[in-house]
C-alpha cells in the first residue's frame, strides 16, 4: 500500500514540483528566529482572506443582486438561512479585521522599515493590495443596498465627477444609470465577487513570490544573509515550517478568539463595522443625517472633507495613498528599523500615527469649525510625514546595528 | 524568546502614549454631538433580556393588539415567531393573529396598503421589522414613554424624542394623558451642592419640559406602563434580530473553542521554540 503510494507521489512529482515547492517555501524556506508579534499580521491577513472568500462564497447562493430584493435577501439570509447570520457576520466582521490586520501590518512596515531595498516590490505589490481592497470593501458595502450602502456610493461614484472633462461621463459609466440603480448593484457585485477577488488573489501570490524571493525582515533590520552556515543558510534564520507556522498558530489562536468575541457579541461594532442607517432600505428620496463611512475609509474621508474644492479633495485622498507606493525611495536612512533609527523618525511616526488615527475618527462624525480645522492639520502632518522623509531620516544620527540577531 | 516578551516589546510606552493621546484628543471634540433623543435629552438605558420569554410574549401580544394594525414586520415569519417564543402555534394562531387566511410561514407583512396609510397620515407607518436596529432599543424605550398634550399638532400630541412624530400616541388609554410640566429644582451652586439663602432654605428656580401624567386618566399606573414598554421594545429587539439570543449564547462556545486552541499551540510553540533556543 505505501510503496503504492510512493509510487504515485513519484509519478506526480516528476510532472508538478510538490516535493520541490514544499521544500524551497515551507520547509526549508529561512526565516528570522527573532521577530515579535508585529510580524503576526501577515499571516492574520491571509488567514481573513480566506474567511472572506469562504463565506463570500456562501453569502452568493442566497443573495439577490437586484434592487428589488438585494436588501430583503440580506434579511433573508438573517432569518431565514440555516447559521445564514453566522456566515454573513463572518464576512461583516471579517471586513472589518481585514482592514484592521492590514493596517497593522502596514504600520510595521513603517516601524521596521520593511520597504527596504531590496524589499520595494514586496511594498509595491503590499500597496496594491491595500488599493484592491478598499475597492472591493466598498464594493461589498453596497450590495446589501441599505440607506448607507445608497449614500455612500453615492458620494464616492459623485467624485468621479469632479475630474475634468470626462468626469460625468466617467460617473455615468461606473453607476451604468443616471442614478445608483439596481443595474449598478448587479455590476458591483459582479466586481466584489470575481474581477476584484480575482486581483486581489493575484497581487497576494505575487506580494508572497516576491518576499519568498528577497526573505523576510526582523525588527533588528539585521541583514541575516551575511552569516551564513556551511551549507548556505543564514545562521540566525529557522525552516517556516514548522516552526514559524506554530508561532503564526498561536496569533491565529488570539486573533480568532478576538474575531469570535466581535463576531458573536458586537457584530455591528457599535455602528462602526454595520452602520444603523443601513438596517434601513435605499431610499433616493431621503438622505441620512449624516452619511459617514465605515471605520476603515474614514481617515480618507475626513481628509476629502478638509479640503474645500471637490477636485482638490479628490487629488488630496488619491495622493494620500498613492504617496505610500513611493515610501521605499522616500526612506534615506542607513537603517531599517525604528530602533536604531534617530529621534527625528521617532517623532515622525509618532506624530503620523496619532493624525491618522485622529482621522479616522473625524472622518467618522459630522463637521464643526474646529473639526474641520483639526482635519487640516492631521492631513499636513499626514504628508509631513512623508514628504519630509528624505531628509529626516538622511540627517539625522543613527544607531549602529548589531551584526547578527 | 517567547510570545510574552514578543508582546512586552511592542507594547512599549511610545504606544501607549500615542494611544493615550488619541483617548484623550477624540473624548474631548465628542462632547459636543447632540444626542438621538433630542428634547427627551440623554435616552433611558434599556436592557434587552431575550431569555425572557413572558415578556417577550407580552411585547409580542402589545405590538400585534396595538400596533401592527399599522405597521408590518415584513421580513419576519408568524410561525417563526410563535416558536421562538415558545407559544403552542394553536394558541398563538387562535388569539394573536386575526386573519384566519395567514399560515406559520407566511410573512407578517401588516394588514393596511402602503398607499391608503399615507392618505391617511401624509406618510406610511414604517415596517418595524428593523426599528430596534436603525433607532437602538433606548431610542424605542424613550420615544414610546415620551409623549405629551400638544393642540397645535394634528393628533394633539407631541413626542420629546421625535418632535413632530406622525404617529398618534395609541397607547393614551393605558399610559393616560401626559402633559408637559415646569418644575422647581434646586438652583446648583458652584461647588456643586445647593444653592441656599440666609436662613439655610435652598433657592430654586422653575425649569419646565418635564413630563408628568395626569393622575388615573390611563388604565395602568407609571410602573405598569414602563414595564408594558419594556417588554414592547424586548420584543422589537428579538424581531429585529431574531438570531441574536442563540447568537449570544454560541458565542461562548465559540471562544472558549479558540482559548483552548490558543493554549495548546502555545504548547506546542513552546515544544518546538527549545530547538532553536
Amino acid at each position: 500500500m505505501s510503496e503504492m503510494v510512493g509510487k504515485l507521489f513519484g509519478w506526480v512529482n516528476s510532472r508538478l514540483p510538490i516535493a520541490n515547492t514544499f521544500e524551497r517555501h515551507l520547509s526549508k524556506h529561512p526565516v528570522p528566529s527573532k521577530v515579535n508579534f508585529w510580524y503576526l499580521f501577515g499571516a492574520l491577513a491571509s488567514v481573513v482572506l480566506i474567511i472572506q472568500i469562504v463565506s463570500g462564497i456562501w453569502l452568493i447562493m442566497p443573495y439577490s443582486n437586484t434592487e428589488e430584493e438585494a436588501f430583503s435577501s440580506i434579511e433573508y439570509i438573517m432569518r431565514d438561512v440555516d447559521y445564514g447570520w453566522v456566515i454573513r457576520y463572518m464576512h461583516t466582521t471579517g471586513a472589518s479585521m481585514f482592514f484592521a490586520v492590514v493596517y497593522l501590518h502596514m504600520f510595521r512596515g513603517l516601524l521596521y522599515g520593511s520597504y527596504q531595498k531590496p524589499k520595494e516590490l514586496v511594498w509595491i505589490f503590499g500597496c496594491a493590495i491595500y488599493l484592491a481592497m478598499m475597492a472591493e470593501g466598498f464594493l461589498g458595502y453596497v450590495l446589501p443596498y441599505g440607506q448607507m450602502s445608497y449614500w455612500g456610493a453615492q458620494v464616492i461614484i459623485s467624485l468621479f465627477g469632479a475630474i475634468p472633462y470626462i468626469g460625468e461621463s466617467l460617473e455615468l459609466w461606473v453607476r451604468g444609470d443616471y442614478y445608483i440603480s439596481g443595474i449598478t448593484v448587479s455590476r458591483f457585485f459582479a466586481l466584489h465577487v470575481v474581477a476584484l477577488p480575482l486581483v486581489l488573489i493575484a497581487l497576494v501570490f505575487l506580494h508572497l513570490v516576491a518576499l519568498h524571493e528577497v526573505g523576510a525582515g526582523n525588527p533588528e533590520g539585521v541583514d541575516i544573509e551575511e552569516y551564513l552556515d556551511d551549507d548556505g543558510v543564514p545562521l540566525d534564520s529557522v525552516p517556516f515550517f514548522p516552526y514559524k507556522v506554530l508561532n503564526a498558530l498561536v496569533g491565529i489562536g488570539v486573533f480568532m478568539t478576538v474575531f469570535a468575541i466581535i463576531m458573536f457579541f458586537f457584530p455591528e461594532g457599535g455602528g462602526y463595522f454595520i452602520e444603523m442607517a443601513n438596517f434601513e432600505e435605499a431610499n433616493p428620496l431621503v438622505t441620512p443625517e449624516h452619511i459617514a463611512p465605515v471605520w476603515y475609509y474614514s481617515p480618507y474621508y475626513a481628509m476629502l472633507r478638509a479640503v474645500p474644492d471637490k477636485l482638490g479633495g479628490l487629488i488630496v485622498m488619491g495622493s494620500a495613498v498613492a504617496i505610500l507606493f513611493v515610501v521605499p525611495w522616500l526612506d534615506r536612512s542607513k537603517v531599517a528599523s525604528i530602533r536604531y533609527k534617530g529621534i527625528y523618525s521617532k517623532i515622525a511616526l509618532a506624530f503620523f500615527g496619532i493624525s491618522f488615527l485622529t482621522l479616522g475618527y473625524l472622518g467618522t462624525v459630522g463637521v464643526t469649525e474646529v473639526r474641520k480645522t483639526m482635519s487640516v492639520i492631521c492631513t499636513v502632518i499626514y504628508f509631513a510625514f512623508f514628504l519630509l522623509m528624505p531628509f529626516y531620516t538622511k540627517y539625522e544620527k543613527t544607531k549602529e546595528v548589531p551584526k547578527r540577531l | 524568546m517567547s510570545i510574552k516578551n514578543n508582546f512586552k516589546k511592542g507594547l512599549n510606552i511610545r504606544n501607549l502614549i500615542i494611544f493615550s493621546t488619541f483617548i484623550f484628543c477624540t473624548n474631548n471634540i465628542s462632547a459636543a454631538e447632540g444626542g438621538p433623543c433630542k428634547d427627551y435629552g440623554e435616552c433611558d438605558e434599556f436592557k434587552y433580556s431575550l431569555n425572557d420569554m413572558a415578556s417577550l410574549q407580552r411585547g409580542a401580544s402589545t405590538f400585534l393588539n396595538y400596533c401592527y394594525g399599522c405597521h408590518s414586520l415584513q421580513y419576519s415569519r408568524w410561525g417563526r415567531v410563535a416558536t421562538d417564543l415558545q407559544i403552542p402555534e394553536e394558541l398563538f394562531f387562535e388569539n394573536l393573529v386575526f386573519d384566519k387566511s395567514i399560515k406559520p410561514g407566511d410573512l407578517m407583512t401588516g394588514s393596511m396598503s402602503k398607499e391608503k396609510s399615507a392618505q391617511w397620515f401624509g406618510v406610511a407607518p414604517p415596517d418595524l421589522t428593523l426599528v430596534s436596529r436603525v433607532r437602538g432599543d433606548d431610542w424605542i424605550y424613550s420615544y414610546l414613554r415620551a409623549y405629551y398634550e400638544d393642540s397645535s399638532k394634528q393628533y394633539g400630541v407631541n413626542n420629546l424624542v421625535y418632535p413632530g412624530t406622525a404617529m398618534p400616541n395609541v397607547l393614551v388609554a393605558l399610559q393616560g394623558n401626559q402633559k408637559l410640566v415646569c418644575k422647581d429644582i434646586p438652583v446648583i451652586a458652584n461647588n456643586g451642592g445647593e444653592k441656599r439663602d440666609e436662613l439655610g432654605n435652598t433657592i430654586t428656580k422653575e425649569k419646565c419640559g418635564y413630563l408628568k401624567v395626569e393622575e388615573s386618566s390611563g388604565e395602568l399606573t407609571k410602573d405598569e406602563f414602563d414595564e408594558l414598554i419594556y417588554d414592547l421594545t424586548n420584543f422589537l429587539v428579538y424581531v429585529g434580530e431574531p438570531a441574536k439570543a442563540t447568537r449570544e449564547r454560541m458565542g461562548w462556545y465559540v471562544i472558549f473553542y479558540f482559548l483552548i486552541f490558543t493554549a495548546l499551540s502555545a504548547l506546542l510553540y513552546r515544544e518546538y521554540h527549545k530547538d532553536y533556543h
